[in-house]
């Protein structure tokens, strides 16, 4: 049996969990700051660094006691080294080289990209490559193609902002809470996703996303309302611009699958936990002959567990990080900086 | 017992074994390149110079602060995660402490400092009495012009060490105030060391689970929403 750590500390949840075989979980430690950066509208990375360093040793500590493990036991300690806040990122990078130096462990930089991607195998003992992955969150949004654990074929990305960030400024006009994905989802339960006809931008052409007009055109339909005096369902508002999200995201998917001849897609990253894009790419992908795979909603925010994972394939592949492992804090998918 | 002693609260990057009476070997760079690189690379090279295995390390001493916020959380990340996994006692050492600490000059006033941004600077005041380093003034930010005339009115003066000397060395020269010579005047982790071996032989420990860094200021982020609501509340 081969036990790896995984440590991911790239924005706002500190965590540590023993992973055995890449797919077995033996702990999943997270501590959340979530409520810490309410107060500001969104993550604020000094803060975020501040409470990295207060939390990484006792979440480390922990996850060992609850698998059980000693740090002797583990084979290799896999960490995130990007994308994310840098000064988030270096205290589990700081942490890993000095814990890997001192019990004598194979260090191993995971990109938390590919970590989200990988979140699919802690859930699906069969599932393996090749497949086509959604990564979809706060920060990313983009097609990818794996044939095999350690490739990564970027089919798409987006073009502006990220789909999860659409939803956090859309939260924020509508006066919700930070984070906004899980808040919107709410209020759309109560709404008409056909009220509203918002733009479903680049349809048709290519695997690439665009949502900063979206957000504008829910922007001007706010504004045009409250110019005019006339009241706003703020539930039609949210269904309908998670239906203008999740069609386009939905869409491109298909379009890349097809494309790449996959007939196995997998949704990735923050966004995935959302459950209306997880009933409308089930229901295209049934109608495809295509199988979907998505996390458990606590494997697709940010999780260690899913770092572990991703290391543990790279452990096979015998790629390793030396001591001089640095954040990347603007790491790409497929990417590698070491 | 050896200590391996880390200091990267400012671009200075130093890492230091010594036994209780004894520098056995420091590492000190002043270059640009970043700490996360090269801190674990030095230590292993340190280590190696001093044909020294990793379990023969008894203590690790780090820099605390105040300094740079991500240098030190660079170093004490380090230095926690090297205590824990070696199941060694773990010592926060008084970035401005460990200045003055290297600086053994009896009877003299002695004022370390770091960059606290904006033209302000952390300052603390020592001084040498019968062999043991007294806190004169606790660590805290001043204006580094209003530290300047301050340091000049006391009387005997005092000497300046840290980030102030080749920060604003111009302004406390004006002001008739000594500054520290280029090598004493950096922070090197040989008297974080050498203070951390007195700090421990006097039972001093912290946790390798709660250490945190000396900040001194709160975030950006915390002082301008304390200041917003204050102005609302007014």
């Amino acid at each position: 049996m081969s036990l790896i750590i995984g440590l991911e500390t790239s924005c706002d949840e500190t965590s540590a969990a023993v992973v055995a075989d890449g797919r077995t979980v033996l702990s999943n430690i997270i501590s959340s700051q979530v409520d810490l950066h309410q107060r500001y509208g969104g993550v604020v990375p000094e803060i975020a660094s501040r409470k990295h360093i207060e939390n990484v040793m006792p979440v480390v500590h922990e996850a060992l006691a609850a698998a059980g493990a000693d740090l002797a036991d583990v084979d290799a300690i896999g960490v995130t080294y990007g994308p994310g806040l840098v000064g988030a990122l270096l205290v589990g990078v700081a942490t890993a080289k000095a814990l890997a130096f001192a019990a004598g462990k194979r260090l191993i930089g995971v990109n938390h990209l590919e970590g989200h991607v990988f979140a699919n195998f802690l859930a699906a003992a069969e599932l393996a490559p090749p497949l086509v992955a959604l990564v979809v969150s706060g920060g990313h949004t983009s097609l990818v193609a794996l044939a095999d654990c350690n490739s990564f074929r970027l089919l798409g990305q987006t073009r502006d902002d990220a789909a999860g960030e659409a939803f956090d400024k859309v939260a924020r006009v509508l006066r919700l809470p930070y984070p906004g994905g899980p808040q919107i989802e709410r209020l759309a339960a109560q709404g008409d996703p056909a009220a509203i006809a918002f733009p479903r931008a680049l349809s048709g052409t290519g695997c690439e996303f665009s949502f900063s007009g979206l957000k504008s055109a829910v922007l001007n339909y706010l504004n045009a309302a409250r110019q005019k005096g006339e009241p706003v369902n703020e539930a039609d508002v949210a269904a309908s611009f998670q239906a203008a999200v999740v069609d386009v995201l939905v869409a491109k998917t298909m379009q890349a699958a097809k494309m790449a001849g996959i007939g196995r897609v997998v949704l990735a990253g923050g966004v995935a936990a959302n459950s209306r894009l997880r009933s409308d790419m089930a229901a295209a992908c049934a109608a495809a002959g295509m199988t979907l795979h998505y996390p458990p909603p606590v494997y697709c925010t940010d999780n260690a567990a899913m770092i572990a994972c991703r290391a543990y394939y790279q452990h096979l592949a015998g790629d390793w990080a030396g001591l001089n492992l640095n954040a990347v804090p603007a790491l790409r998918l497929g990417e590698k900086k070491y | 017992m050896l200590i391996l002693a880390l200091d990267t609260a400012t671009l200075v990057s130093s890492v230091a074994l010594a036994a209780p009476d004894r520098l056995l070997g420091e590492l000190t760079l002043q270059t640009r390149k970043t700490h996360s690189e090269r801190l674990m690379p030095h230590v292993e090279q340190l280590l190696a110079l001093a044909e020294t295995d990793k379990a023969a390390i008894g203590a690790i001493a780090v820099s605390i602060g105040p300094g740079s916020f991500t240098g030190l959380r660079i170093g004490l990340a380090t230095a926690k995660a090297l205590a824990y996994a070696l199941r060694i006692p773990l010592v926060g050492v008084p970035t401005l402490a460990a200045l003055a600490f290297g600086c053994p000059v009896p009877g003299a006033l002695l004022a370390p400092t770091m960059d606290a941004q904006k033209g302000n600077i952390y300052l603390a005041l020592y001084r040498w009495q019968a062999g043991d380093l007294e806190e004169v003034m606790p660590p805290a930010v001043l204006d580094h012009e209003a530290a300047a005339a301050e340091l000049a009115a006391r009387p005997g003066g005092a000497v300046v060490l840290g980030e102030a000397v080749a920060l604003y060395g111009e302004a406390f020269r004006q002001a008739g105030v000594a500054l520290a010579e280029p090598h004493v005047a950096m922070p090197r982790a040989g008297s974080v060391a050498l203070l951390g071996a007195r700090l421990l032989a006097a039972g001093v420990r912290h946790g390798a689970m709660d250490l945190e860094p000396l900040y001194i200021r709160r975030s950006e982020a915390e002082e301008l929403w304390e200041k917003r609501r204050s102005c609302r509340s007014r």
